[in-house]
């Protein structure tokens, strides 16, 4: 049952059979195991490699970016509110402007309504100035007239008359 | 199960059918579950592919726990492939073991002799070869000289206890095992029922401890193979 007790002789033909056997499925494990399996090891390696490369690249530039964005927020709440500013400014302008104007013209609308008035006051002043004249005149008139005799009343008829004559044309 | 090996003469030499069919059918079975192993290979790894990347990663480290960064990756397959054969060649006789005619026809090669002091003396060369080839020749005997020459025996007696010890060593495990494997079925069958019963557990106990140091013992092959190339190639 002892294998090694069998052998009185060396079995030099296993000894090369194993080498040359052993060499053959080295070399075909080499090609068809071992370079596609490490090939795709290290390729994997370099894969990964390269990832965290470039995940550090754009975090890099998302902080940057990011910064970017916060001045520029800033720069135009600053501009909002220079913009708000001047409205403002210009609207108060504008408002004292529009008042201004309103005064005004409230002014002289009172001065030209005072000035009708005290125009309406003395025409209405005249007028009645020349009525009261007329009518006194006519007054007294008829009152000398009860007096005068017919020939001076005709005569006063006729320059009545004349100057009625006249005053139409 | 079991019985005599049986040789036969070609070209004027001795060969023994049963490490011929025993070692064909171990490099068959390394190829092919290599093979297997690594179709459809992904950048995302499934299945097979994990086993045979996990296998890569595992000699590589044996590699690369002996020897400086530089050389790992000329020896890196040779440990690769060599654990590999090693270890289904260990295992082979525990799992499969075809007797025919009275002859043994399959059982572990390397529980033969023969088969691993092939392997050790091959392993042997190479460190030689690659010392010689990485150091120059002068360098590469000054080593035998140091630290003085009266070193030189010493030296080169433990070359050769190196190549026995390589060889023997896997032999001896996992002929033990195989051997104490084959006492135990003897032992179920000498006495009928009562003695099955009594050896079953023990077979099966044995069966796992065997399939442990056929493990081990591949791994210590390829990792004092990985010691020996890389004491060769690297200056002392």
């Amino acid at each position: 049952m002892l294998v090694i007790a069998e052998s009185n002789s060396l079995y030099v033909g296993d000894m090369l059979f194993y080498l040359i056997s052993f060499i053959l499925t080295a070399l075909l494990v080499w090609h068809y195991v071992w370079k596609p399996v490490t090939g795709m090891m290290e390729k994997r390696a370099k894969t990964v490699a390269q990832d965290i490369d470039s995940a550090k690249q754009a975090r890099m530039e998302a902080t940057e970016l990011a910064a970017k964005r916060k001045a520029q927020l800033e720069g135009s709440q600053a501009e909002a509110a220079q913009i708000v500013d001047q409205a403002k400014k210009s609207a108060q302008t504008q408002g004292d402007q529009i008042v201004a104007a309103a005064q005004a013209d409230a002014q002289n609308l009172k001065e030209q309504a005072q000035r009708d008035a005290k125009q309406a006051r003395e025409d209405a002043l005249r007028g009645a100035k020349d009525d009261v004249a007329n009518l006194s005149i006519e007054i007294a008139s008829k009152l000398i007239q009860k007096q005068l005799n017919a020939d001076d009343q005709k005569a006063l008829i006729d320059s009545y008359i004349e100057g009625l004559v006249k005053h139409e044309s | 199960m079991g019985g005599d090996a049986f040789t036969f003469e070609l070209f004027g030499l001795t060969f023994n059918a049963t490490n011929v069919l025993s070692g064909l059918l171990v490099c068959l079975l390394t190829f092919f579950i290599l093979f297997g192993l690594s179709r459809h290979l992904q950048m995302k790894p499934t299945g097979g592919q994990n086993v045979i990347e996990w296998l890569v990663e595992f000699t590589n480290g044996i590699v690369r726990s002996q020897m400086p960064a530089e050389q790992v990756g000329n020896y890196s397959f040779l440990a690769f492939v060599l654990f590999v054969f090693l270890f289904i060649a260990n295992q082979l006789g525990l799992i499969l073991q075809v007797g025919w005619n009275g002859h043994e026809l399959i059982k572990s090669p390397t529980a033969d002799p023969v088969v691993t002091l092939t392997f050790s003396l091959c392993v042997i060369t190479l460190t030689h070869f690659a010392g010689i080839s990485q150091k120059g020749f002068k360098a590469y005997f000054k080593e035998y000289l140091t630290p003085s020459v009266l070193m030189l025996p010493i030296n080169l007696v433990e070359e050769f206890a190196n190549f026995l010890t390589l060889g023997l060593r896997i032999f001896g495990n996992i002929f033990a095992g195989e051997m104490l494997l084959k006492l135990l079925a003897q032992l179920a069958f000498s006495h009928g029922l009562p003695t099955m019963i009594v050896s079953l557990p023990m077979e099966m106990i044995w069966q796992g401890f065997s399939v442990f140091i056929g493990s081990i013992q591949a791994y210590v092959f390829v990792t004092l193979t990985t010691v020996y190339i890389s004491r060769k190639v690297t200056a002392e």
